[in-house]
């Protein structure tokens, strides 16, 4: 199963690297921006269609 | 950028406002402009691509639920909820943004927040234009969502301590609006505590966590008092208030982190890298240590005001930008010159967009109230220093001239005028106003700080901190001068006070008995006993909308704290309470009067057809009022057109208004706040005028149900100014704006053409003079021709970028409801001798 910790867009904490951001690209139909989302390092990916594998 | 100064001057010499700012700014500021989701709404309904953030309901009820078994006092939970947002939320930064921070998850996202009002989550429910697709799968989370807040909302919770019978009155929508929240208004700032760059939230905690240690340490010495006992609650309030400012500067650093990331891993262009940079280093600095640059200190602004939405819905934005951010506007542009005046700029119009794109899901009344604006986001520009002198600097200049580049409909300005404004200020204010923004208004500063003290006790020094709570009340911004609440405030539809003295009280909207039941109008045999029926119903009125709000402000503290908002205040970090309780306050609350020039325009008219004249009887009146004007036409312009109307300088009509403004202020007087001070009028309107048309009922004035309402505050009626400027500030100013009422609002349109050039500047300063000089105290313009404004109704498309003055705010023309752009057109245009 994949996880978050295995994606390109997760970047972990460093003082606690089980936590971290999932960090995307957005254009939306005005703007362009970066956004992160808390998410825990072992979370199922399976279903993510983002997952990026590192 | 490839454009000529001919072409820009070209566009203005055209009145092409918007086009030639768009070639004015800069880049980033272009970008910036527009990439902004505008978020007022249209019609009562959010604008298409603009969707209910349900990110933060999902945060909030998954904390509550977990919390449902912990030991902790709600304070405690309640901050825990907020820290838990503010840590899980998904956060964004911009491409080309130097400031950081949005409510929702994403630009295009409205936050909805479960926790208020079960009847606002039952609006979310059946808003089908904005909830997000999948629909189905999203209509599933809502629900779970609403079922869970249902009977554990905060309106839920104080329902039941209310008196039932003020509640259905208020409820009904017929005499008044709003709910005395302590989490839903206006929020007034201590930001002589928390802005002044003294002190930042880690020297806040500090305090907190000495005090809590303090308090520990009392409550185990040996004794037992009743002192002990209210440490208990101190020492949680304390904690709460220590969970908010550290989930802050949590949040905050998430948002420095994410812009290395960025910064690291992704951008490619060496000065945006160093920009994001720049954005890390501020937001590791700010909000917890005290600002030292520009950009840190509208950071910290920004995200104290982000902050404060994330506890509550907050309808209003009361701010001193100038005041706050000069300072360092002065160090770091006039004194190091680390800093451009063009850099300042971008700044500034950024903080601006930021503001502008703030959205919280509000119930459809509120949005139809507020048409086209998200709230009464007024900034207070200008004014005095706490020793009188003068505070303007070059960030009311930056500001002004911020505001005409990125032409954002809210916020809006207001300026505090006093005689030692210079001439290099004025004229850019007067810029702002010719170039159609409709703001700033122009608020006289020696008028209303007088009055703060006349009404409430405001010792002056105090007093010159005022800024705009709302759209037009003074609230100063110190330990125990503001106001954290709407609940300062009961907004009383005034027209049904005259509608209610021929119908002894019953509503016929409504269908209940709401105002006195005062004797039926036909038997009435003298004016002074239909005035005498006024007077009764306005109090009768008033004390219906002011106890409510009464008893919600003593609920507030125990059952709707609000422990971020008592975090940056210092009258509840010394003292442990919260910061709605009324014991730490000394009161600055006033009834909004909407529709008021009504009453004086439909009792000059009785008292000449009806008791002077004898044309009519009472109950012709009567009758023909109950009839809606059927059938009456002839009758009706009679009262129209042979009855004399306030704005003309003329003492028939204007004696009558004077009368009732002086009754209204006797029984501001017996009206008490828990705070124990007064309750005065202020007669504004928003767009109550559009709102209440087809609530109240026909009036002596002329008027039928669905008729627009007067404009409001004490502007005379559209077109019914026959005589001019200088009669309508005749009129104006035989009120005495320091103890009739709390503030009075005057619209006026101006000419754009007349205000061209040096000329039309020298017109309008002898103008402002004039007004100065007779004393009132708030005045602002619409400067947009009729041409433009009928071309904007036919071709909405070409016309987005048009604002226009509504009321105590500024929206786009085309945002707004038909009949309410009607109402502006048919205003009257006054020429400037
Ligand atoms: S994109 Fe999906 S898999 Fe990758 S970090 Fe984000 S949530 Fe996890």
């Amino acid at each position: 199963m994949p996880t978050c910790k295995q994606c390109k867009k997760f970047f972990p904490l460093e003082d606690n690297p089980n936590k971290g951001d999932c960090v995307q690209r957005v254009i939306d139909p005005r703007q362009t921006y970066y956004k992160a989302k808390s998410v825990d390092a072992e979370s199922d990916a399976a279903k993510c269609s983002e997952f990026e594998k590192k | 950028m490839g454009v000529t100064a001919e072409t820009v001057k070209e566009l203005e010499q055209k009145q092409e406002w918007w086009w030639a700012a768009e070639k004015k700014r800069s880049k980033r500021l272009d970008y910036l402009r527009k990439a902004m989701w505008k978020k007022g709404a249209i019609g009562g309904l959010y604008p298409a691509g603009l969707y209910i953030d349900l990110e933060r309901p999902v945060l909030q009820t998954e904390k509550a639920k977990e919390l449902e078994s912990s030991p902790d006092p709600y304070v405690i939970k309640f901050a825990k909820m907020l820290a838990h947002v503010l840590d899980n939320k998904t956060i964004f930064i911009t491409d080309h943004s130097q400031l950081v921070g949005y409510l929702g998850s994403h630009p295009n996202m409205i936050t909805w927040d479960p926790t208020l009002a079960a009847i606002l989550n039952h609006e979310v429910v059946n808003d089908p234009t904005a909830i997000p697709q999948p629909v189905e799968e999203n209509l599933k989370i809502i629900s779970e969502v609403v079922s869970y807040w249902g009977g554990k909302s905060d309106l839920d919770k104080i329902l039941p301590h209310m008196d039932l019978d003020d509640s259905m009155k208020v409820l009904s929508g017929a005499i008044g609006w709003g709910v005395p929240l302590s989490r839903g208004g206006y929020s007034g700032k201590d930001y002589e505590y928390i802005m002044t760059g003294v002190r930042a939230f880690e020297d806040v905690i500090a305090e907190l966590d000495r005090r809590i240690d303090e308090a520990d340490a009392r409550a185990h010495e040996p004794g037992a008092t009743r002192e002990i006992c209210d440490l208990y609650d101190k020492m949680n309030m304390w904690e709460a208030m220590k969970i908010t400012l550290e989930a802050g500067i949590r949040h905050a650093r998430r948002y420095a982190r994410l812009a290395r990331i960025i910064a690291e891993n992704f951008e490619t262009d060496t000065e945006r890298r160093v920009e994001l940079l720049q954005i890390a280093e501020t937001c590791e600095r700010v909000p917890a240590k005290p600002a030292r640059t520009l950009q840190e200190s509208l950071q910290y602004d920004l995200f104290i005001q982000l902050f404060s939405r994330n506890e509550a819905i907050e309808g209003a934005w009361p701010a001193r930008p100038d005041y706050y951010h000069g300072p360092y506007y002065e160090q770091e542009v006039n004194i190091d010159k680390t800093l451009t005046e063009q850099e300042a700029l971008d700044l500034t119009g950024e903080f601006l967009i930021r503001a502008a794109e703030v959205s919280q899901y509000k119930p459809k009344w509120s949005r139809e109230g507020l048409q086209g604006i998200e709230g009464t986001w007024v900034w207070t520009l200008g004014g005095v220093n706490k020793d009188g002198s003068d505070a303007c600097n070059g960030m009311t200049i930056a500001l002004l001239q911020a505001a005409r580049l990125v032409r954002v409909a809210n916020p809006t300005f207001a300026f505090r005028w006093h005689p030692k404004v210079k001439d290099e200020v004025m004229r850019e204010i007067f810029e702002c106003i010719r170039q159609g923004l409709g703001y700033p208004s122009m608020r006289n500063d020696p008028i209303l700080i007088a009055n703060a003290m006349n009404w409430h006790g405001h010792p002056i020094e105090e007093a010159r901190t005022w800024a705009h709570q709302a759209c037009m009340s003074p609230s100063p911004c110190t330990k125990h001068g503001f106001q954290p609440m709407r609940m300062a405030n009961a907004t009383a539809n005034c027209a049904k006070i005259i509608e209610y003295v021929f119908t002894s009280g019953f509503d016929n909207i409504v269908n209940m008995q709401i105002g006195a039941e005062t004797p039926l109008a036909e038997a009435f045999t003298s004016y002074e006993q239909f005035f005498d029926a006024w007077v009764t119903q306005m109090k009768t009125i008033f004390s219906i909308l002011v106890r409510p709000v009464n008893r919600a402000r003593m609920l507030a503290p125990k059952m709707t704290p609000r422990p971020f908002l008592s975090a940056i205040s210092e009258r509840s970090v010394e003292s442990g309470l919260d910061v709605c309780d009324p014991s730490i306050s000394r009161g600055n609350a006033w009834i909004t009067a909407f529709t008021w020039v009504e009453n004086a325009d439909s009792l000059a008219a009785v008292k000449k057809l009806v008791f002077d004249e004898k044309k009519y009887t009472m109950a012709d009146l009567t009758g023909a009022l109950a009839a809606n004007w059927e059938g009456k036409e002839e009758m009706r312009l009679d009262f129209v057109k042979n009855a004399p109307k306030w704005g003309n300088d003329d003492d028939y009509v204007d004696s009558i208004m004077l009368d009732c403004l002086h009754e209204a202020a006797r029984f501001s007087r017996e009206l008490k706040c828990p705070s124990g001070n007064n309750w005065p009028i202020l007669p504004e309107n928003v767009s109550g005028n559009i709102h209440y048309a087809n609530i109240v009922g026909a009036l002596p004035n002329g008027r039928r149900l669905g008729d627009a309402l007067y404009d409001g505050g004490i502007s005379p009626g559209p077109g019914l100014d026959k005589k001019g400027p200088t009669a309508v500030l005749k009129s104006c100013s035989k009120i005495d704006h320091i103890s009739d009422g709390r503030a009075f609002l005057l619209n006026q349109r101006l000419s754009p053409i007349q205000l061209a050039g040096e000329k039309g500047y020298q017109l309008w300063k002898s103008y402002m003079k004039t007004w100065a000089d007779l004393g009132l105290d708030h005045v602002q313009f619409n400067c947009v021709s009729d041409e433009t404004l009928r071309s904007a109704q036919r071709d909405p498309e070409k016309y987005q970028e048009v604002i226009v003055r509504v009321a105590g705010y500024s929206a786009h023309f085309v945002d707004i409801s038909r009949k309410t752009q009607d109402n502006i057109i048919q205003r009257t245009v006054q020429g400037l001798a």
